[in-house]
C-alpha cells in the first residue's frame, strides 16, 4: 500500500541542518492499523506528513498504491489530500468559526458541498456519537468530541489512508481509548489503512504493524 | 466559501469594524468631493439647458458682470441675418440689501431692455414666475422689480412688499424661481433704472442676449457675428481695471493677477492702461495703429465681440470640471491610500493569526488558490460593505450640505458616482487582500500547522 524508499528529510533552520529522517525505507500494508513509535525528535511525525504529501522529502520516494508522490503536480497533491488522505491531529485542528458539521465538510467548501455529502457528514457525526452536537462549534465541544469531529472529517472523503498524529495526546485515558476504538471501528468498516504516530503503546494490538524510529532511522519494524 | 468568509470577518468583529470604518470614511470622502464637480456639472446643465439664445460680450470677460460693450452695437447685431431679437443687458453686483452687506451668496442687479425682453421666445425669468408677474412696458423707468424666490425668502419678502437694494426702495411685482443657483440670484429691473442706480456708462451695456430667427444654427450665427465684428478694436477685459487700476506695474499682486488672467484667456495681455477702458476706434484709425504697432495686427484678426452659445459655456465648464476632477482625485487619493493600508494591515494580521487554519485547510485538500480566494473574499466583502456604507454616508452628508447651504452650493452624487464608489471600494478590498493572501502561499501546509 505505502512504500517508503530511502527517504531523507533535512529541515533547514537558519544555517543549521536538522536531519529528521535519514534513509528510511519501509512498507505499510493496506487496510491495516499501523503505528509509528519512537521518542520525541525521532522523525515520526515528519514521516507521517511526508506520506500525506504535506511536505516533500529531501531525497527518496514514497509510493502510495504504486504512484510516487513526488511525481504529483501541485493540483494532484491537493486532490490527493482532499480525496485520498484523512488527517487527525493531536490538537484536533478544527476551524473555530465553523460548527461540527461544517468542519466535517470543510475539505469540500471550495468546490461546493453536495446534499449527499452533507447527509453523509451528518451520518458520520452520528456514528462517532455526535448526532446531537452537529451545530456546536469547537469551543462548545470537549477534547474527545473535537477529535471525533476530526475523525468524521477524515472519513467523509472515504479515504484510502487515515494519518493520525498523536490522536490521543491531549485526551484522558478513557477518552483516548474511546477514540482508538472509534478509529478501529471505522477502519474496519471502511477498509481504510490507518497509520498512527503515538508514544502510547497501550492501544497496540498484536495484529498491528509497528515501525520504531530513533534519530531519523528505523530502529525496529515488525508485523 | 462566502459564508465562511463572513464568519471569519465576524469572528474578529472589532478589527473588521475599524477597517470597515476606514474604508467607509474614505469612500464617503470620495463621494463628497466628487459631488462638488457633479453638482457643478448638474447646475451648469440645468442652467444652460434653459438658455436657448446666444450672449455677445466683451472678449476675455468671464461673465457678463465684468463685460462692457458699446450700446450702439446692439442695432448692428440686430441687422445680421439670422438674428431675430437683441436684448441689451446690464449686470451689476448688489452690495447692500435691507441695510445688510451682501457677500455670499452674491446677488445681482439685472437691468434688461423691456421691449425686446418681452419679445423673446424663451424668456428664462419670465417663464419661471412663481408669484405675481414679470415686468411689463409700464414698468419702464420705475423701481418695480422681479426678484428670485431665494432672495425673497432670505429677506422674508412677499409679493407687494418693498425691498431696499443699494439704498433704493424697490417694489416687488413678481417672484421667480428657475431652480438653478446660478440664475436665482437676480433682482430684475428696467435697464435704464439699473443704469441710473449703478452709474453705468450711458454708452455701454454689459452684454446682448440674442435669439436666432430659427432657420440659422447657433454655431453659424456665432461665426457670422464674430466675423462682422472682426477688425474692430475693443479692449479685452482686464481684471486689473477693477481692482488695481491705480497700482504701479511693479506691484507683485498686480503681476500675479495679470498672469492668472493671461492663463484664463490663453493670450498675452497688453500692458496698455488705455486698453482697460471701453474704446471703439473706427477702421481707419485701427489700420493706422496697425502699421505703427505690429502687435495690433494680431488684434485686427480677432473679433471685438465674444459670442457664446449655451453649449460654449457648457464646454468651458466641462473643461474646468475635468481639471477639478484631477484635483479632487488627488485629494481622494490620500484617503484611499490610508484605507488600502488599513485593509492590508487588517488582513495581514488576520492571516498571521489564522496561519494554522490555512495549514489545516491545505491538509484537507484546499489549494493555494482556494486559500487566496477565501482571504480576498473576506477583504472584498470589507470593500463592498465599505463602498455601500461610504456611499450612503456621502449621500447623507451631501443632503445636509445642500439643505444647510441651499443658496450657496449644490452638491450632486450621481448614481454612476455611487456605483463607482462601490466598485472602487470592492476593488480596493481585493487589492488590499492580495498581499496577505499571497503571503499564505509561501508556506507548506505542515509549516503552517507547526506554527501553531
Amino acid at each position: 500500500m505505502i512504500e517508503v524508499r530511502n527517504v531523507e528529510k533535512i529541515h533547514q533552520t537558519g544555517e543549521t541542518e536538522v536531519h529528521a529522517l535519514q534513509g528510511v525505507s519501509c512498507h505499510f500494508p493496506g487496510q491495516t492499523f499501523s503505528f509509528i513509535l519512537g521518542p520525541s525528535g525521532s522523525g515520526k511525525s515528519t514521516l507521517l506528513y511526508l506520506m500525506g504529501a504535506l511536505d516533500n522529502p529531501s531525497t527518496g520516494e514514497i509510493f502510495v498504491q504504486n504512484r510516487s508522490l513526488s511525481t504529483l503536480n501541485r493540483k494532484e497533491r491537493d486532490t490527493y489530500r482532499r480525496e485520498k488522505v484523512g488527517f487527525v491531529f493531536q490538537n484536533f485542528n478544527l476551524l473555530k468559526n465553523l460548527n461540527a458539521l461544517e468542519n466535517v465538510l470543510a475539505p469540500y467548501l471550495p468546490i461546493g458541498v453536495s446534499a449527499d455529502q452533507k447527509k453523509r457528514a451528518e451520518e458520520l457525526l452520528k456514528q462517532v456519537g455526535l448526532g446531537k452536537r452537529i451545530t456546536h462549534r469547537p469551543s462548545q465541544l470537549s477534547g474527545g468530541e473535537q477529535q471525533r469531529v476530526a475523525i468524521a472529517r477524515a472519513l467523509l472523503k472515504r479515504p484510502l489512508l487515515i494519518l493520525a498524529d498523536e490522536p490521543t495526546g491531549e485526551l484522558d485515558t478513557q477518552t483516548g481509548a474511546e477514540i482508538f476504538e472509534c478509529l478501529r471501528d471505522v477502519s474496519e468498516q471502511y477498509k481504510t489503512t490507518v497509520v498512527i504516530v503515538t508514544h502510547d503503546e497501550r492501544y497496540i494490538r498484536d495484529t498491528d504493524f509497528i515501525l520504531r524510529l530513533r534519530d531519523g532511522r528505523i530502529a525496529e519494524e515488525n508485523v | 466559501m462566502l459564508k465562511f468568509a463572513i464568519r471569519n470577518l465576524l469572528s474578529r468583529s472589532l478589527r473588521s469594524f475599524l477597517c470597515l470604518m476606514g474604508l467607509t470614511i474614505a469612500i464617503a470622502g470620495m463621494v463628497g468631493l466628487f459631488s462638488i464637480a457633479g453638482g457643478l456639472e448638474k447646475t451648469v446643465s440645468q442652467t444652460f439647458g434653459k438658455i436657448t439664445g446666444i450672449v455677445a460680450m466683451q472678449p476675455g470677460a468671464p461673465i457678463p458682470l465684468f463685460s462692457r460693450i458699446p450700446r450702439s452695437w446692439g442695432a448692428e447685431i440686430g441687422r445680421i441675418p439670422g438674428v431675430s431679437i437683441v436684448n441689451a443687458e446690464i449686470w451689476s453686483r448688489v452690495n447692500i440689501i435691507e441695510g445688510k452687506p451682501v457677500i455670499s451668496p452674491p446677488r445681482f442687479l439685472f437691468g434688461t431692455e423691456l421691449p425686446t425682453r418681452l419679445q423673446l421666445k424663451n424668456g428664462i425669468y419670465r417663464e419661471a414666475i412663481y408669484a405675481g408677474r414679470f415686468l411689463s412696458l409700464e414698468d419702464q423707468g420705475t423701481l418695480n422689480t422681479v426678484i428670485s424666490k431665494q432672495i425673497a425668502e432670505q429677506h422674508k419678502k412677499q409679493l407687494g412688499d418693498s425691498i431696499e437694494v443699494n439704498g433704493q426702495e424697490m417694489n416687488i411685482v413678481g417672484i421667480y424661481e428657475t431652480g438653478s443657483i446660478l440664475l436665482d440670484v437676480a433682482i430684475i429691473l428696467d435697464i435704464e433704472v439699473v443704469r441710473d442706480i449703478t452709474r453705468f456708462d450711458p454708452e455701454s451695456v454689459s452684454c446682448f442676449y440674442l435669439e436666432q430667427s430659427g432657420d440659422v444654427e447657433n454655431d453659424e450665427l456665432v461665426k457670422s457675428i464674430k466675423e462682422h465684428f472682426k477688425g474692430r478694436e475693443l479692449a479685452s477685459w482686464q481684471p486689473t481695471s477693477l481692482a488695481l487700476a491705480n497700482a504701479s506695474q511693479s506691484n507683485l499682486l498686480k503681476a500675479l493677477i495679470n498672469s492668472i488672467d493671461q492663463s484664463l484667456k490663453g493670450s498675452p495681455s497688453s500692458n496698455s492702461e488705455a486698453k482697460n477702458k471701453t474704446q471703439v476706434k473706427n477702421k481707419s484709425q485701427t489700420e493706422v495703429s496697425a502699421i505703427k504697432d505690429p502687435s495690433q495686427q494680431i488684434e485686427k484678426e480677432v473679433s471685438a465681440l465674444e459670442v457664446r452659445s449655451a453649449s460654449d459655456w457648457g464646454d468651458r465648464l466641462e473643461t474646468f470640471t475635468a481639471d477639478l476632477d484631477i484635483f479632487l482625485g488627488l485629494m481622494t487619493g490620500i484617503g484611499v491610500l490610508i484605507a488600502i493600508l488599513s485593509i492590508i494591515n487588517t488582513m495581514l494580521m488576520s492571516v498571521i493569526e489564522r496561519i494554522v487554519d490555512f495549514g489545516i485547510l491545505k491538509a484537507n485538500g484546499w489549494s493555494n488558490r482556494d486559500v487566496m480566494l477565501l482571504i480576498t473574499a473576506e477583504s472584498s466583502l470589507l470593500g463592498l460593505a465599505g463602498g455601500i456604507l461610504g456611499g450612503q454616508l456621502g449621500l447623507v452628508a451631501i443632503y445636509i450640505v445642500n439643505w444647510k447651504f441651499a443658496n450657496q452650493v449644490h452638491l450632486y452624487a450621481s448614481p454612476g458616482l455611487l456605483l463607482f464608489g462601490v466598485v472602487f471600494s470592492t476593488t480596493l478590498g481585493i487589492v488590499g487582500g492580495l498581499y496577505p493572501a499571497w503571503w499564505t502561499t509561501r508556506m507548506t501546509p505542515i509549516d503552517a500547522i507547526r506554527r501553531g
